[in-house]
């Protein structure tokens, strides 16, 4: 079962992607605005995050609240917010609805009225949600193991920093948004139920005559990296966290690489799992995952017990990463390509998940995947694949950042 | 579309809504029982047994349950609330069979000792990451203060101590008791095969025996009221507040979605442009919880510690608005549209139907298609919601503050 693949490059920039899944009765769609936290205005970190939500603050004939009732009265679940490499605009609605939907973002996006007197209240929003960290340890742990692995913009949250938040003004705001929501390097994905033909003609006629191209993002660097960090903080776990270099979609190892991780934490019959958690008892959580970003692949992993399980669990989680190298067996990548194949048909049952991975796809490699070229991915990684990937790209040169009572005993 | 149901001769319901367009299938056991089933000495327990679910029986290995689900490809995990255990995988249709065959085993767990002291630790971890949340831990403690001494105000975890003291024999005693077949369901959705089905789980389950599994239901009075627990090392105040809703076998719980939605859903909602619009709070819901026998209203904000006063303040204020004035014909309108648009997206996959078509079943007996529960919604008219804000649902209201705020008033 494979949905009908549409793309659509508008002379402004602007690239379209859409996946026509004739069994649904929703439709959804997700915006890519190249406005993240790594062209956040050097001094005004936290820019995007501000500008998203002000963003919603009226726009075109709408006041504020006039633009919230509308997009409620078509029942649209709303989605988004400001990310490390771009904005996202996302809804999910009745499939019937699409068109008035993309209207009313098109105002969102291009005419928002941005208004300085509601400025206050979006800047006191964002200085909130980034003093929300200290209530909440995981996150805290992520932000600062991202700041310490990336040494360039990238390492940066969408959240910002306090002195970056209370350094905007509403004009400093305005100029960002003419500065970096634009078409060029703009991506709008959608999926579910639609007529290619009539969505072609609303993307034209709503974001055709839109103009510009937003500044050139950097890329990613993580020469000169932390290599441990603890931040003290007093809590009934620790935190922890392992980042090191891997390879991104796109690379002719990104399969060997999935499959890798799948083996390592797919699901509670992986590695992790049974070796930190179902043998040892050490943590409730644990797990590895890739990160993606354009042009740099990541492999993170974390977990989180109390501090006299803590330097355990750190030893088994990373001899587990380094363990990997050794090969992995056929009945565990076996499972592991039944495990993400079988993923990727339930999620066809989707229109939210469908618009978010091929929006994603279009960012990272500038094209769609169809579901035939993922299956004959996955399906040619061998055992022996993953072990020549592995010696390639070995687990190691970690940077590890612990959060909480204790400070770790990290190996040279 | 075709809704069909059973029940063997030991008592065990299955039920089934099939959608043969689908690319997968669902199955899950709804066994009626959580915290509030639990004593005192015994805290805990559903959830801690919930995990040892996972840890083998007479035919199969810790390790062969998780890697049996992992073979198949499915998309599992088993949750554990104040009044359900739920156990659930979502499959291709080809591992129908399997998957049937694995969950209904794991209802009769063989609950290794070994087994038993490695995951309490487990569960201690579980117990300890969710005490670094407070956004979690002020819900656990308002329910606890609303509901008083009512088992429904008992906690799904339990406590360090409760868990620590449990013995092995206390939880076999406890399952036999609570996951007796007439206290279970097993819900089907999507594209599976009903006949073998119902033929395979009555073969695999055809020594199992009924018990009494009763369940108190007693009355009780909310204890409302302004609670504040002082917390230094918190950053922002947590607040949870609760007002008594409907419960789960009302026909108003209709009503009660709209009017918590209204109020409290997110973006749009009267509390948004109370709280967020101002930059008074970061983050604040109001939703409508149905139990067996009661409901809740159940609402949750954070904010800066020296704003916490007006926040509550103005919570109070658009609760008495709207008891006052009702909602607007606009407000209902645009409620019901998005209401129904969730619904059909939630509902999309079999693995979001189950839940909706488990529910039903467990607390109601009935099934409703998706079509017809939207209907009553749209069905709802400003009539309808005068009528039931007459009964004042936010007269009563407790509201729990935590965090490094000294006092509230």
């Amino acid at each position: 079962m494979q949905g009908t693949h549409y793309t659509l490059q508008l002379p402004n920039g602007l690239t379209v992607v859409a996946e026509h899944q004739p069994e649904v009765r929703s439709a959804a769609f997700h915006f890519l605005i190249p406005a993240g936290a790594v062209t956040d205005p050097d001094g005004l970190e936290g820019s995007a995050t501000v500008l998203e939500g002000l963003c919603y603050r009226g726009a075109g004939s709408r006041d504020s609240r006039q633009l919230s009732d509308a997009l409620d009265a078509l029942g649209i679940q709303r989605g988004g917010g400001a990310e490390l490499e771009y904005a996202t605009f996302g809804g999910a609605m009745l499939a019937d609805d699409l068109h008035r939907a993309l209207e009313i973002y098109a105002d969102i996006l291009r005419r928002p009225h941005l208004p300085a007197d509601q400025f206050p209240a979006e800047q006191a929003l964002a200085l909130q949600k980034l003093e929300r960290l200290e209530d909440s340890p995981a996150d805290k742990l992520f932000v600062n193991l991202r700041r310490a692995y990336y040494t360039n913009n990238y390492g940066r949250t969408p959240l910002g920093n306090e002195a970056g938040l209370q350094a905007l003004t509403p004009e400093s705001v305005a100029q960002d948004h003419t500065r970096r929501y634009r078409p060029g390097g703009a991506i709008l994905a959608i999926a579910g139920r639609f007529t290619w033909s009539e969505l072609s003609d609303t993307i034209h006629r709503t974001l055709g005559d839109w103009e510009g191209t937003a500044p050139e993002q950097p890329v990613p660097d993580i020469a000169g990296r932390t290599k441990y960090r603890h931040i003290p903080q007093d809590t009934n776990q620790e935190q922890i966290g392992a980042v090191y270099p891997s390879v991104p979609l796109g690379h002719p190892d990104y399969y060997n690489m999935r499959m890798a991780i799948e083996v390592l934490s797919g699901g509670m019959a992986a590695r992790l799992f049974t070796e930190v958690r179902e043998k040892r008892g050490l943590c409730y959580t644990v797990r590895a995952m890739p990160q993606t970003l354009k042009g740099m692949g990541s492999i993170i992993a974390y977990a989180s017990t109390t501090p006299e399980r803590c330097q355990d669990t750190l030893d088994v989680l990373l001899a587990e990463l380094v363990r990997l190298g050794e090969g992995v067996t056929d009945e565990e990548l076996a499972r592991a390509r039944t495990g993400v194949l079988s993923s990727l048909v339930m999620q066809s049952e989707t229109s939210r998940a469908r618009a978010g991975a091929i929006a994603r796809d279009q960012y990272l490699i500038d094209r769609i995947r169809t579901m035939d070229e993922i299956r004959s991915g996955v399906e040619k990684v061998t055992p022996e694949s993953i072990r020549e990937y592995l010696q390639r790209h070995p687990a190691r040169d970690f940077t590890i950042m612990t959060l909480g009572p204790q400070q770790l005993e990290v190996a040279e | 579309m075709k809704f069909q149901k059973t029940v063997l001769d030991n008592g065990l319901t299955i039920i089934g809504e099939q959608k043969p367009s689908a690319l997968s299938m669902a199955g899950g056991y709804f066994v009626r029982t959580g915290a509030r089933d639990e004593t005192a000495e015994v805290s805990g327990v559903s959830h801690f047994l919930e995990h040892m679910l996972f840890k083998g029986t007479e035919r199969r290995s810790a390790d062969d349950v998780n890697r049996e689900f992992d073979e198949m490809g499915a998309d599992y995990n088993a949750f554990t609330g104040e009044e359900y255990t739920v156990y659930y995988g979502a499959v291709l249709p080809e591992h129908q069979a399997g998957l049937l065959d694995l969950l209904t085993d794991m209802m009769h767990p063989s609950l290794r000792n070994d087994d038993f002291d490695m995951e309490k630790n487990v569960i201690l971890e579980e117990i300890a990451m969710y005490k670094d949340r407070p956004q979690f831990t002020v819900i656990d403690e308002a329910r606890s203060i609303y509901y008083k001494n009512h088992p429904l105000g008992q906690s799904v975890l339990g406590t360090s101590e409760s868990i620590t003291a449990l013995q092995r024999d206390q939880m076999c005693a406890y399952w036999e008791r609570r996951y007796a077949p007439n206290n279970l369901l097993l819900a089907l959705t999507g594209n599976f095969d009903w006949d073998q089905a119902v033929h395979r789980v009555s073969a695999a389950t055809k020594n199992w025996r009924p018990a009494d599994s009763p369940r108190e239901t007693p009355p009780f009075e909310p204890r409302s009221g302004v609670h504040t627990i002082v917390k230094e090392q918190i950053h922002r105040e947590h607040v949870a507040f609760v007002s008594p809703g409907v419960p789960a076998q009302s026909d108003q719980r209709y009503l009660a979605d709209i009017v918590a939605h209204v109020i409290g859903g997110g973006e749009g909602s009267r509390l948004y442009w109370e709280l967020v619009d101002p930059g008074l709070a970061d983050s604040v819901r109001l939703g409508h919880d149905e139990e067996d026998g009661s409901g809740t209203f159940f609402g949750y904000a954070s904010c800066d510690p020296e704003n916490t006063q007006t926040v509550v303040d103005r919570i109070r204020g658009v609760y008495a608005k709207v008891l006052d004035e009702g909602l607007t014909a606009d407000e209902l309108e645009r409620a019901k549209r998005k209401i129904a648009s969730a619904l059909v997206l939630h509902d999309e996959t079999p693995r979001g139907r189950l839940f909706h078509v488990g529910f039903d079943w467990q607390y109601r007996q009935t099934h409703a298609p998706l079509d017809e529960v939207i209907d009553r919604y749209l069905g709802v008219t400003l009539a309808d919601i005068g009528a039931f804000l007459d009964r004042r649902p936010f007269d009563t209201l407790t509201i729990v503050a935590l965090g490094p705020l000294q006092s509230l008033s």
